[in-house]
């Protein structure tokens, strides 16, 4: 408690351009942006007190393996920039997998100014990632085996061409931040329009603006943490998200494209993430009409010596959690059921009442290998 | 003061860093140590906040609250008692789930109920049943100062708390209610803590809005720097009210302000609603508010920081100033002002002549079908002579009386028969409102021809065109030919559509009327015939009370008569002169703004015409509704088959009934 109440105040005769960067917000399309030493000459004449790891030298060394990217977009409000930071002196840079590199080159500037062309390596849609590579010898670069992990609360900077207002030798904009939570991008398939499903790091800082993917996120010492992902939309709760990718997610991949080893998964359909292969009357239950949008999952009735009639299961119960998954919708309960196997244990949690019931149904083969799908869902797909 | 204390603690910390550090280089590691300090603060106080923090998660529920998508995925709520009662943001419960559930910090996955909705904060309270939960320790509020770190702490990311660091940016946000931090504060956190870096909870996160109301206003601020949280500590006075399963409301005293600029004058009482609390506690139009709440008062914008924590049932002083003299009383606030509605009996009183004097108290002309009157088994002839043990002198004073009694009330009144001397009888009559209808079937009152010459033989009568003196208006009316000034003349005051004056149509359908049912029809031009402009609602009022002075003028029966886009002229002007109309008679004109509260005193009946191809027709449609949400009496005309244009002969007829019957009690 003792450290808590010293640490309340800010040391103004220190670390002035980065501790009071809080307070420069700027207000543009709905965003903060937090711009901290924007320019190399602000930088430049500091004095050797600051000779250790504070965050200016920091920032400095970072930023010069930052690089921007311009290729394909400009259409349909699409942005044609992004962001990108080397991982190898010979020019390897790795980005997020996005539109901008539809184009089979694209530009790459430097952190002195310097165009080059970049082409691409290799991509893989499952971690967002792309690997391009610039001729180059001698870059400054991450190596990623010193990257690190966070946690949450750390104090954290992000280095990207958001907006895309740095130009020419200018480097990327830096916001700082701290880690607000490790989350996993999706706890539930559908919360975000991504392939991406792993491990992510939310941040408490706007840093996912037009451009910012394939920036970094580092400590305030300026260690690599993660890869500022896209602009996404969290559909549960209809809000822009802020994250970055671990390295940690990326290291080994990255290391498979640079040493040309890498093999690229086939893409799974559609068709195979949205199976139905089982309904509710599989087991018995008959779930009240689903009239709207989120209509929850009531048991209208239980088929006598059904599955669900052995398990207990009664009229007037609420399916709340399938197989530890809050449902929230018939329609979301529709979709898991469709996803079992045979096999499988469904496990089952019902609100009867004012309690919670737990309740098991196995998953037996069925008999028919056509599945039928009774008309009162086969209209709700299309959502 | 305060970066006084800041910059000696700082210098303290300094000094004690370097004594404590055998480094070279004391500034440097005193920056470094300082930071990892702060991250460790940072962290420290999440971890004793987070026992209390709780996950929530709905099921069922609406897709979309005003226009705001709702979300699905879990939101935060924060302990607030041991017993199991929960605090969060009202915007978590917007859709009205079926279902919710709570994730307690050991993991335990309970149903929850909603408890209580404070609409004045938008909070929601729900309950779960466990108990020994750990509710957190609020901060105080005399510890909170603008610039100290706060973090936003949310449940709905992960099993650890989310945290967003910031600083309070400001204090009584939102009219007194919140504390504003720059902490980035969204659907993530809303209902979760606002904590200061010991550990205390400040404040509980929600969305608000300076303008708008609701749970959803304010969402779209999320994560933009400016955040709100409600005070903890207010959290806890409310608490034992919402336990008990009331929601809180904003507490209303029923006064509206004069005046634009809420930054600028003197708060000065503009209306006082019939029926409400300053009504009661004998407040005034005029009165200036000098002391709210045992506050003192300059301008309006504190009111407004006064009455913005609030509730309804919460009692509140206050002191106004009336010419010298000060006045102080206490009131209780309400969460709702009903519309005052003016009852109905169902007559038409015989209307006074000059040459016959009348009897006291109000003699029946004619009883509406159907109405309370005819109900109780009044009758034409009879005259009523006392209210409710009242003596009655004329019938505009059974008319105020009637009018300052609610639908549904019983009432006693003495009549006398038609004929003869006996005693009066009592009739027992259970009012109601005024009906929706025009009495079609009434016929006009008989009016004698005129035996004598005028006194004023340069009167004007049929159709003249005239110039306002005083005014650079003109206007042009009929007065019937044998216009009898014994007699009280209902006045039609027509205010034409831009541009056109209508003049020969106009005459057309309604000299016969005029003629009939005894009424004058002045038609005012604009100073430019292209349109009205706002401020000629004097002048309509000043070619009024010339015209009462010319001529023999029924004060219960003056109206507007108003088509298209003349309508917005004439709405202002009825509810600005509300002394002088008693009616307003609209084709095609939709209201300009929400009308203001009915008030007894004043009572203005409507009738609202359109055609059902009119364009304007469900805009007028809107128009009746707000006006009887109001507690007006509106009769609504559909003209089938009608373009935007002057009705036909059978409307314009019914108009002239309706003015005819505008005095009906």
């Amino acid at each position: 408690m003792n450290l808590a109440s010293v640490s309340l105040y800010r040391v103004d005769s220190t670390n002035e351009s980065n501790q009071s960067g809080g307070d420069m917000t700027v207000k543009r399309l709905g965003i903060t942006l937090v711009l901290i030493a924007a320019s190399m000459a602000a930088i430049s004449p500091v004095s050797p007190v600051y000779a250790a790891d504070g965050p200016e030298r920091a920032i400095e060394r970072v930023s010069r393996r930052v690089v921007k990217i311009f290729g394909a977009g400009g259409i349909r409000g699409l942005h044609a920039y992004s962001t990108g930071f080397l991982v190898s002196p010979q020019g390897h840079l790795v980005t997020v997998w996005s539109h901008v590199l539809d184009d089979q080159s694209v530009t790459v500037v430097l952190h002195d100014g310097r165009r080059m062309e970049g082409k691409i390596v290799a991509y893989e849609p499952q971690l967002d990632l792309a690997v391009l590579k610039v001729d180059g010898d001698d870059l400054p670069y991450f190596d990623l085996d010193d990257a690190v992990a966070a946690p949450v609360g750390a104090r954290v900077l992000a280095f990207s061409n958001m907006f895309k207002v740095a130009a020419g030798d200018e480097p990327v904009s830096v916001l700082h931040g701290v880690i607000a939570a490790r989350t996993k991008l999706s706890a539930r398939k559908g919360s975000f329009e991504t392939p991406y499903t792993g491990p992510v790091y939310v941040v408490d800082a706007i840093t996912n603006n037009p451009g910012s993917g394939g920036g970094v996120l580092t400590t305030r010492d300026g260690t690599l943490v993660g890869m500022i992902g896209k602009e996404l939309r969290n559909t549960q709760t209809s809000t822009w998200v802020n994250y970055a990718i671990p390295i940690g997610e990326l290291k080994t991949v990255i290391g498979q494209i640079i040493e040309g080893k890498f093999v690229a998964k086939t893409e799974t359909s559609d068709d195979a993430a949205n199976p139905r292969r089982y309904a509710a009357i599989d087991f018995g239950i008959v779930l009240v009409p689903d009239v709207l949008y989120r209509t929850p999952a009531f048991v209208d009735g239980v088929i006598p010596d059904s599955p669900a009639a052995r398990a207990g299961i009664r009229p007037n119960d609420l399916v709340l959690f399938v197989n530890d998954e809050l449902i929230q919708s018939c329609r979301m309960f529709r979709e898991d059921l469709g996803r079992l196997e045979a096999g499988d244990t469904l496990k089952l949690v019902l609100r009867r009442g004012n309690s919670l019931v737990p309740v098991e149904l196995p998953v037996e083969k069925k008999e028919v290998p056509e599945i039928k799908i009774d008309t009162s869902s086969s209209g709700e797909t299309e959502e | 003061m305060q970066p006084l204390t800041t910059r000696r603690r700082i210098l303290m910390l300094v000094v004690v860093l370097t004594v404590a550090t055998p480094v070279l280089c004391p500034a440097q590691s005193a920056s470094s140590d300082l930071e990892a300090q702060e991250e460790q603060a940072f962290k420290q106080a999440a971890a004793l906040v987070a026992p209390s923090l709780v996950r929530i998660e709905t099921v069922g529920g609406l897709e979309r609250v005003d226009q705001v998508l709702t979300g699905t995925g879990p939101t935060t709520g924060v302990v607030i008692a041991a017993d199991g009662y929960i605090i969060s943001s009202a915007f978590n419960f917007a859709s009205k789930p079926a279902s919710i559930l709570v994730t307690l910090p050991d993991g335990r996955r309970l149903p929850a109920v909603q408890v209580a909705l404070d609409k004045v904060k938008m909070l929601t309270l729900i309950k779960v049943e466990a108990d020994n939960l750990l509710p957190p320790q609020p901060a105080p509020k005399d510890s909170f100062k603008v610039g100290q770190w706060a973090l936003a702490l949310g449940k709905t990311l992960d099993e650890t708390p989310s945290i967003s660091v910031g600083i309070v940016s400001a204090l009584g946000r939102i009219w007194g209610k919140a504390i504003q931090t720059d902490a980035k504060v969204s659907p993530v956190n809303y209902g979760g803590a606002l904590v200061d870096v010991e550990g205390r909870v400040m404040g509980i996160l929600v969305p608000l809005s300076p303008q708008a109301s609701g749970e959803v206003a304010g969402v779209e601020w999320y994560d933009s720097g400016i955040g709100f949280a409600i005070p903890l500590v207010d959290v806890f006075a409310a608490l034992d009210r919402l336990k008990q399963g009331k929601d809180l409301f904003p507490g209303l005293m029923g006064i509206t302000m004069k005046g634009q600029d809420i930054y600028e004058g003197q708060p000065t009482i503009d209306r006082v609603r019939y029926g409400s609390p300053a009504q009661q506690a004998g407040l005034k139009e005029g009165d200036a508010i000098v002391e709210l709440d045992g506050k003192k008062l300059v301008r309006q914008a504190q009111l407004r920081h006064v009455m913005g924590n609030k509730y309804s049932g919460e009692s509140i002083s206050i002191k106004v100033k009336r010419g010298d003299a000060e006045h102080s009383s206490e009131l209780t606030l309400v969460d709702k002002l009903v519309p005052y509605e003016s009852a109905y009996l169902g007559i038409l009183p015989v209307r006074p002549e000059s040459s016959r004097p009348a009897k006291p108290g109000a003699t029946i002309r004619y009883v509406i079908p159907e109405s309370p009157a005819a109900i109780a088994g009044l009758a034409r002839g009879e005259r009523i002579v006392r209210f409710n043990g009242l003596e009655l002198a004329t019938p505009a004073a059974l008319l105020d009386l009637v009018s300052r009694q609610r639908p549904g009330e019983k009432v006693t009144l003495s009549v006398v028969a038609a004929e003869g001397t006996a005693d009066p009888r009592d009739v027992e009559v259970t009012l109601r409102s005024i009906p929706p209808t025009v009495p079609l079937e009434l016929r006009p009152a008989p009016m004698a021809p005129r035996e004598k010459e005028l006194a004023d033989k340069a009167l004007a009568l049929g159709h003249f065109n005239e110039k306002m003196p005083a005014h650079e208006h003109e206007y042009w009316a009929y007065v019937p030919q044998d216009y009898n000034p014994d007699y009280k003349y209902g006045l039609v005051v027509w205010l034409h559509p831009a541009g056109d004056t209508m003049e020969a149509s106009m005459i057309k359908a309604w000299q016969t009327l005029c003629d009939e049912r005894g009424l004058i029809l002045l038609a005012l031009k604009a100073g430019q015939i292209a349109g009205w402009t706002p401020d000629e609602s004097e002048f309509i009022h000043d070619a009024v009370e010339e015209f009462e002075k010319k001529y023999s003028i029924d004060k219960s029966r003056i109206v507007l008569h108003a088509f298209g886009n003349s309508g917005a002229i004439a709405y202002q002007t009825a509810f600005k002169h509300r002394e002088m109309f008693k009616g307003l008679a609209t084709i095609a004109a939709p209201l300009p703004a929400p009308p203001p509260d009915n008030e007894p005193e004043f009572r203005l009946q409507f009738y609202l015409a359109s055609g059902d191809n009119d364009p304007l027709h469900r805009a007028v449609a809107g128009s009746v509704k707000g006006l009887r949400d109001m507690k007006y009496p509106v009769v609504q005309a559909t003209i089938a088959d009608g373009s935007h244009k002057y009705p036909p002969a059978e409307i314009v007829q019914e108009i002239a009934v309706w003015v005819d019957a505008l005095d009906r009690i």
